[in-house]
């Protein structure tokens, strides 16, 4: 769940925000923060940008440190499971991506494939709470 | 950069101290420098790319610095940074970890008012104010955290009975209790999402009123 999600990046967030030593740019907030965003596109950028972090982003955050690595692969797992209902949600809802969503989330992937690898998904994992702090607003 | 020689130890522990989304930043003295030290701070939105400069933190020998004004905006994250100086010598600029205000704040108890008729308690209870610019519109905590509850403990003081109630709304009717007799109340603030609680206040008392007919 969620709170699964939230409290198992609580206790890696020093230590990967730390990793990340690039405060001029942001994955997600660039050029505009998520909250930004209108309900009615929550589905369709939430829905994106879980199936974002799994694909893209979770493969590529090993560290040195088995804890955080565990804490890691737990988050991820947590990630599939609420993709999971997601995509039902996704698929009996057709929430569709409007126009702004679609430049947003287009956006998010170059920010992403602007840095070398590594530190694009370290900096997108130090960015767990942006997105959570977006999705429990409400 | 016209800076000077920087050979100053550092300002150690930078960090961000937020009470109610009051958020000051705090630091120590460099190791082994007396008094004298004086310092300046700079605070920049992660994302963003310029540190900006504090004006009212410039050339102070105190270790803390109110940048509530300008980490008011809790959809944004800071960093912030501090650099000494001392007989014309500096230190590195020494910065927090990233500050995320609507996560890394603190949460003050609310305050409890009671009243109370021969079998029940009614309770009242008033979340913290949280900081705002003297020209800002006041936030309520609702409006911020809207997953938030109470969490109301009460205690039959003759007895030593507890009950522990979860509400959402703030108001409280507990019924059913013993005429003439002294409760102790006591409520905290429990947010589910993100995972925030404030401690338990103090134990805010009342007696329920005699029985007329006994």
């Amino acid at each position: 769940s969620v709170t699964e999600i939230r409290s198992g990046f609580n206790a890696i967030k020093a230590n990967i925000q730390a990793r990340d030593p690039i405060k001029t740019l942001s994955i997600l907030s660039y050029p505009h923060s998520l909250h930004k965003f209108k309900s009615s596109d929550r589905c369709c950028i939430t829905h994106h940008l879980f199936n974002f972090y799994v694909d893209k982003v979770f493969k590529h955050c090993k560290t040195e440190d088995s804890y955080v690595n565990r804490k890691i692969s737990s988050i991820a797992n947590s990630f599939l499971s609420v993709r999971r209902k997601l995509g039902q949600c996704h698929e009996q809802n057709q929430c569709m991506c409007g126009q702004e969503s679609t430049e947003k989330l287009d956006q998010i992937l170059v920010n992403y494939e602007g840095l070398n690898v590594t530190s694009a998904a370290i900096k997108s994992l130090g960015e767990l709470d942006i997105l959570l702090d977006w999705m429990e607003k409400s | 950069s016209g800076e000077l020689y920087c050979s100053l130890p550092n300002p150690r522990n930078v960090h961000f101290e937020s009470v109610n989304m009051k958020n000051v930043l705090h630091w120590s003295a460099p190791e082994g420098t007396g008094d004298g030290v004086l310092y300046k701070v700079k605070y920049s939105v992660y994302g963003v790319g310029k540190w900006i400069r504090k004006p009212e933190c410039r050339n102070i020998n105190r270790t803390w610095c109110d940048l509530s004004n300008e980490t008011s905006d809790y959809e944004e994250q800071y960093y912030a940074s501090v650099k000494a100086f001392l007989s014309g010598m500096c230190s590195d600029w020494m910065e927090t970890t990233r500050f995320n205000p609507l996560t890394d704040t603190k949460i003050d108890p609310p305050t409890v008012s009671l009243s109370s008729t021969e079998r029940s308690i009614s309770i009242i209870l008033t979340a913290p104010e949280m900081w705002r610019s003297p020209e800002g519109e006041s936030l309520s905590l609702l409006q911020v955290y809207p997953g938030l509850q109470y969490n109301v403990s009460v205690l039959n003081k003759k007895t030593k009975k507890r009950w522990f109630f979860s509400i959402s709304n703030n108001t409280l009717v507990v019924p059913s209790l013993e005429p003439g007799t002294a409760y102790c109340v006591s409520a905290q603030i429990h947010v589910t999402t993100p995972l925030l609680h404030s401690g338990f206040s103090k134990e805010y008392c009342t007696d329920t009123l005699k029985d007329k007919t006994a």
